[in-house]
């Protein structure tokens, strides 16, 4: 089976997740994605013309919430343990108003 | 000049009108709120939280979604829609994509009394980010900071295709939207406060056959902004093409100090959002009683009550329409027109004077001072021309300050309250019985007689009757009564 999996795909992934790596992490990596999907590829061997895709057993009556506010109490120890904040607000780097946000 | 053919596409989002978030059971209530105060490990995106959907989200969302006709797909699926950005603390959204609530939908406005239609491509709900504040006293340096309160509160996107043909049809189109969200109590659609979110896609082109570039316009946060930013972008857009030049697709933002729109700074692989299924959230098939339960609760909408006013109370269209875009004023013309059966006048002075005292504090109906009833009275007075119509838009503006009802506020200016119908009588009575020479002269056929009685009246109230209201008293106490 032939893996369908670029180089610069890992690249553009690794980019797009912030994350950097090696060049021979590069290679590494792509070694074994290629071999993951190649693992996958043996799923095409079965006949699965007309099954549509499964991502989970779907369930009838799934656990919800009521539209009801409950208070957490833990909010002052999150900003306690966070790496920068003034008054209550979590710091981070200046954004740029007008960046392109999705929305 | 050349034709020039506008195509312009809406996406809206709508905060929905629940109290808890989407996926935890924080506070909603978010408006002046303390940062980071209505928070929790879901929707912080805290290592090992698991989100569980607010069933009243969604029924809002299939609210919104069935009202605008569309098709409700049979599955509930949730995607998360990856990318960075400080006010996202996942680092996805929780969003809907290859199955969102509704597709396939219609939605219906009047344009200076043209009918327009508009296919609705989609409904889908998904979960609001935080906020990012650039400016304040906790803020020095090169920094922003991250308000979670925001984060998690549900969203409601409508996504309209691109059939509208200037940027008043795309006003007056969004204005329809909001009414009917409202009318439908599924969001408060307050585009100042942000409850309402608006972004365009607009091309322009000049021949019918060619399409045009597709701009997306951002960053518009009232109807009227809206209506400049799109009508400075087709600008914009034509005088490229009439230069023979051909617009950049790309995101632009309305600039509301400088009033144009200007480049967003994006990054290249921005719409790479690498959508899969929430591993978190199972989907599952929306009992077919549930849609059934809340097509129950779908009020009649604003087109519907537009064309029932002009039918049952045969209000002209574009009155009719006005009134039947906000449900709250609707309902209180009806309430009034049930004790003060005139619509039009009714109608009339709903669309002048109360108007126009709500929009002076930038109120609704709702949380003014005045009911229905105390503006059926009002009516009344004049209807039995014990008021002028002149007097009576003074007295209601004096209701609408105080709460006072009119008569209250004529006794309280001063107002004789001898104009009242039955104190009248009185006094044209006694002027009859103090006066039996003018009388007899008047029987006798002197019209001045009548008018030195008139005079006698005007005087006891000082001069504070309608002397055509005190005539028709005196004509008919002198004809021996009705
Ligand atoms: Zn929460």
């Amino acid at each position: 089976m032939h893996a369908r999996v670029s180089f610069e795909e890992i690249r553009k992934i690794a980019h797009l997740a912030k994350l950097s790596f090696s060049e021979e992490e590069f290679s590494r990596f792509f070694q074994d994605i290629s071999d993951i999907i190649a693992h996958f590829e043996k799923l095409n061997e079965l006949q699965l013309e007309g099954v549509s895709p499964t991502s989970h057993i779907s369930w009838s009556d799934p656990p919800m919430n009521t539209d009801e506010p409950v208070e957490w109490q833990g909010s002052d120890l999150v900003l306690q343990y966070a790496p920068r904040v003034e008054g209550r607000y979590f710091i981070v780097p200046k954004v740029v108003e007008k960046e392109e946000k999705p929305s | 000049m050349e034709n020039i053919y506008v195509t312009i596409g809406l996406e809206v989002h709508c905060q929905l009108l629940t109290r808890a978030k989407m996926f935890c059971r924080c506070s909603t209530d978010y408006i002046g709120k303390t940062p980071n105060t209505l928070v929790c490990p879901v929707c912080m995106g805290l290592p090992g939280a698991l989100p569980v959907l607010n069933r009243k989200a969604l029924e809002l969302a299939i609210k919104t979604a069935l009202a605008l006709q569309c098709e409700i797909l049979p599955e509930v699926v949730f995607h998360r829609k990856n990318y960075f950005y400080p006010d996202l603390p996942k680092g996805y959204q929780i969003s809907q994509y290859d199955f969102p609530i509704g597709v396939r939908g219609v939605l219906e406005f009047t344009l200076q009394g043209v009918k327009k239609r508009v296919r609705i491509r989609r409904v889908h709900v998904e979960e609001d980010a935080g906020k990012l504040v650039h400016e304040g006293p906790d803020l020095r340096g090169a920094v922003s900071g991250v308000d979670f309160n925001r984060a998690g509160i549900p969203l409601v996107e409508i996504v309209t295709e691109p059939d509208l043909h200037s940027p008043e049809e795309a006003k007056e189109c969004l204005v329809m939207l909001r009414s009917i969200v409202r009318y439908l109590g599924v969001s408060d659609g307050n585009m100042e406060e942000g409850s309402l979110r608006c972004d365009a896609n607009v091309s322009v082109s000049l021949s019918p056959e060619m399409p045009g570039t597709k701009v997306e316009i951002k960053n518009m946060n009232s109807f009227r902004s809206v209506f400049r930013a799109l009508s400075y972008e087709v600008e914009r857009q034509t005088e490229l093409l009439r230069a023979g030049k051909t617009p950049v697709q790309e995101t632009r933002h309305w600039d509301e100090v400088r009033q144009v729109t200007v480049p967003s700074r994006g990054k290249e692989e921005a719409e790479d959002y690498r959508y899969f299924p929430d591993p978190d959230l199972l989907p599952f098939c929306i009992p077919p009683e549930m849609l059934q339960e809340i097509q129950a609760t779908i009020p009649e909408l604003p087109l519907q009550k537009k064309e029932r006013f002009m039918r049952e109370y045969e209000l002209p269209e574009p009155e009719a329409y006005i009134l039947a875009q906000d449900r709250d004023l609707a309902e209180f013309f009806e309430a009034c027109v049930r004790e003060f059966p005139s619509p039009r006048a009714v109608c009339n002075f709903i669309l002048t004077e109360v108007l126009k005292n709500l929009n002076s504090l930038n109120i609704g109906i709702r949380e003014s001072k005045v009911t229905p009833s105390m503006l059926a009275e009002l009516l009344k007075m004049v209807e039995r021309r014990e008021i002028g119509i002149s007097l009576a838009k003074g007295i209601f503006e004096e209701m609408f300050r105080t709460g006072m009802g009119a008569r209250d506020v004529m006794l309280k200016k001063g107002i004789s309250f001898l104009t009242s119908e039955r104190d009248l009588e009185k006094v044209v009575r006694e002027v009859i019985e103090k006066n039996p020479q003018s009388v007899a002269d008047y029987l006798r056929g002197k019209e001045k007689a009548l008018h030195f009685l008139i005079g006698q009246v005007m005087r006891a109230t000082k001069g504070q009757a309608s002397p055509e209201v005190v005539k028709n008293l005196l004509l008919r106490e002198l004809s021996g009564g009705e």
